[in-house]
């Protein structure tokens, strides 16, 4: 037996000098060659951007695709696969100048008949996108050389830019498309990175586009997307180095997150707007006074703290950091006082019960919704709740405005068009209508000019801050947290989708 | 030594029972006077105290994210917990009493039939059946009660039945009827009587199966729905906080765990004991 030991020993000695060497002397070398690891908080449903309205697929589609043109960090439209544009006749010729020497991931060059194809599979019904509306006043598509596009419009629009700077307006190989290529599950692009693999519900893996356009981008060999449903495990995952970056919409962790060394937390503006959505076309949320009763009933600053970790808040329909953004927040100053004075006047019964449906799978509505319930309570009016999973949600609340009142989130868009779309008419789950500013916004639709535009949305707004459909809370923030070595990380504005060309590892 | 150990037993024994009984108890006291126990409303909300951890500022569990007491929580939450297991046990006796009965008298055709809708109760895994059966009734305590009656009703069914069979069969059921008794009141004095031992442990034992579906539901938002205090709905609440207040989990799902401990402790005492068979 004596014997025996040594050997032993000397194995383990060894093993544990072979595991412990390499890991010291290379570990730098080492972590640089690994792909960049980020949770992702759902599983895409499609990876073709012009079969889904997801957010999910668009943050990570954004890796894989380029645009004509993209948003800056400051949300300016830029050149992405177009190096230039010009408008002509008013606004009803668009013509593009695209980049030269970009090549798709399979190899073949990018060209104008892409652009024309993918555009035009768009506008096909049989492609069913939950956009294709935005792409229907483009009459005639011309490609004169394989570096111009001209766009031929019904009539000018102005957020056109805007929609072909979402991700939903990515250019796909017109090769492809021909072939009925299947884009949901593998995708080809000209994206920053190629993609590799996809096992639904647990990873999506993409490695470097080593011709990528933007010359010395990416710089990391990967990206590496884990779906990752708890936000408790991203948080674990992200402390003990299993994943690189993550993206939390509420700030419960933040403590725990800022006492650890190794990981930092950056406070980011979204662009969503929080709401409690009234429907304007029940008694007797029918009646001003008891819209604006229940908006001096709120206190906004404390909703936004407690269920949304923070934010600032607003008095329109409109995100804080938006360019079209005015303040209304003075309007309905918390006044409890004057609640019950409108709500007395407006003759609302004591014992009126009003139904608050809250998407149950979304925690800070929730959260938010009994904060609520409480600051109605203590004005008078009696509130009571009731849970429904997010399907029953749209069906019953945002399609067929079945509910008193609930609680969400607006996200952001890039025009303000796209928010604002048939507000004023009853085709929105508030059922608020006002002729007036449903013209408004049919209007600036085809105003060019920004400055004109910006006066008609002022409008707008004001008319949406005074009649008060919503309940306009504010806009919250996001917390994105990542390693010490990462650098380089971006959301994109409005769009929420995840860029990683200029990450680096340190 | 076998002795010893066996005394050793029997003590421990007489201690789970004691203790179970105890907090069963208490439970009903909760429930009824859940005012006196409870220092704070179980619904008013302290946004100046969140997450305040136990034994601070007089909160002695603590306080939850949206600075509600989570003691007072927990002591109104005995409420629904209890009506509901009541109800839910009620409907699921009742209904196995009449089920079970006529299929155990009558024999034959209608006993093949009820049998075999029970069994196809049975065939569904309980959850995902009082899930089925609440997305039906719609949301709610009442739905959640019913559903929960309507689930269990099988389990008494079964054993109503073999009961009723085999009592039937005994000699002094014949010579009863021999003598002119009518068939009502042989089952009401020869039949009934004698299976409450075993009605009565298994009533216990639904009880606390009753209460654990219940928390379930609520977890899952088909029961209860907030502000009102339900343990199921504290631990799905307590569920982004668990790094941050683990208080807030760990109370409600130590009340629960006791409960269902004490509940089946109780039941399976009390069929022993009441059996002289086994």
């Amino acid at each position: 037996m004596k014997h025996m030991m040594k050997p032993i020993k000397l194995i383990t000695t060894l093993g544990l000098l072979l595991v412990l060497i390499p890991s010291l002397s290379f570990s730098r070398g080492a972590r640089e060659e690994k792909p960049v690891r980020m949770a992702l908080s759902g599983n895409p449903d499609t990876l073709d951007p012009q079969k889904t309205a997801g957010t999910l697929t668009f943050q990570v589609t954004k890796s894989i695709y380029d645009t004509l043109i993209e948003p800056d960090p400051k949300g300016n439209l830029v050149p992405a696969l177009a190096e230039g544009w010009d408008f002509q006749e008013g606004g009803k010729r668009i013509l593009f100048r695209l980049r030269r020497g970009v090549t798709f991931h399979d190899g073949t060059a990018f060209t104008s008949k892409d652009v024309a194809a993918t555009l035009k599979r768009m506008q096909d019904k049989n492609t069913g996108s939950p956009h294709g509306a935005e792409f229907s006043l483009i009459e005639r598509i011309e490609t004169p050389d394989p570096n111009t596009v001209v766009l031929h419009l019904s009539s000018p629009l102005a957020p056109l830019l805007a929609t072909l700077a979402s991700g939903w307006s990515a250019i796909l190989p017109a090769h492809l498309i021909e072939a009925g290529h299947d884009f949901g599950s593998r995708p080809v692009g000209t994206g920053p990175f190629k993609f590799k693999s996809w096992v639904r519900d647990n990873q999506i893996l993409l490695e470097k586009n080593t011709s990528y356009w933007m010359r010395g981008k990416p710089k990391v060999p990967g990206v590496e997307f884990r779906i990752i449903t708890e936000r408790s495990i991203q948080v674990q995952g992200l402390l003990s180095g299993q994943l690189d970056v993550i993206d939390m919409y509420d700030a419960i962790d933040l403590p725990i997150l800022e006492k650890n060394p190794a990981v930092k937390v950056e406070k980011v503006l979204t662009s969503l707007v929080m709401v409690m959505a009234m429907n304007t076309s029940r008694p007797p949320l029918s009646d001003l006074r008891v819209r604006q009763a229940i908006n001096h009933a709120i206190r906004k600053e404390e909703v936004l703290e407690v269920a949304y970790g923070g934010g600032i808040p607003v008095g329109t329909f409109m995100d804080a950091s938006d360019p079209y953004y005015v303040d209304f927040t003075s309007l309905y100053p918390y006044d409890p006082e004057k609640a019950r004075a409108l709500l007395q006047e407006a003759g609302v019964a004591s014992d009126r019960t009003l139904e608050m449906i809250l998407p149950q799978n979304y925690e800070p509505h929730v959260r938010a919704g009994q904060i609520y319930q409480e600051m109605l309570q203590k004005v008078g009016l009696t509130v009571k709740i009731r849970l429904v999973d997010w399907s029953t949600w749209i069906s019953d609340v945002y399609r067929k405005a079945n509910y008193d009142l609930t609680v969400i989130g607006h996200t952001g868009k890039l025009d303000p068009d796209s928010r604002l779309a048939n507000y004023g008419t009853d085709k929105t789950y508030v059922r608020w209508v006002h002729p007036e500013a449903a013209s408004l916004i049919t209007k600036a639709k085809s105003i060019m000019n920004p400055a004109e535009r910006k006066a008609l949305y002022s409008r707008v707004l004001e008319i949406m801050a005074r009649e008060v459909p919503f309940v306009f809370v504010g806009t919250s923030y996001r917390y994105v947290g990542t390693r010490k070595d990462i650098e380089g990380f971006r959301i994109q504005p409005k769009l929420d989708a995840y860029d990683f060309r200029d990450v680096e590892v340190r | 030594m076998r002795i010893r150990i066996r005394r050793k037993r029997q003590k421990i024994q007489k201690l789970f029972l004691f203790t179970s009984t105890v907090y069963l108890c208490f439970l009903l006291f909760a429930a009824f006077g859940s005012s006196y126990l409870a220092p704070h409303s179980p619904t008013i909300q302290d946004l100046n105290h969140r997450l305040l951890p136990p034994l601070t500022e007089g909160r002695i569990l603590g306080t939850d994210d949206l600075g509600r007491d989570i003691w007072s929580r927990i002591v109104y939450g005995t409420r629904p917990l209890l009506i509901i297991g009541t109800i839910s046990v009620g409907i699921a006796l009742a209904g196995g009493l009449l089920m079970g009965i006529l299929a155990g008298a009558m024999g034959g055709i209608v006993d093949s039939f009820i049998m075999l809708l029970m069994d196809g109760i049975l065939s569904f895994p309980t959850v995902l059946l009082a899930i089925t059966v609440v997305s039906v009734l719609g949301y709610g305590l009442g739905q959640v009660t019913v559903a929960l009656g309507i689930v269990f009703i099988p389990v008494f069914a079964r054993l109503v039945r073999a009961e009723t069979k085999s009592r039937l069969t005994e000699g002094y059921v014949e010579s009863s009827r021999a003598l002119g008794t009518s068939f009502p009141m042989i089952l009401l004095r020869h039949v009934l009587p004698n299976m409450m031992p075993d009605i009565i442990a298994q009533s216990t034992v639904t009880f606390a199966l009753v209460v654990v579906i219940e928390a379930s539901l609520s977890f899952l938002g088909l029961g209860t729905q907030p502000p009102e205090p339900s343990w199921g709905l504290m631990l799905k609440e307590s569920r982004n906080f668990l790094y941050q207040a683990p208080w807030m989990a760990i109370f409600p799902g130590v009340a629960l765990a006791a409960t269902v401990f004490s509940f089946n402790y109780l039941g399976d005492y009390l069929s022993e004991q009441l059996n002289p068979i086994r």
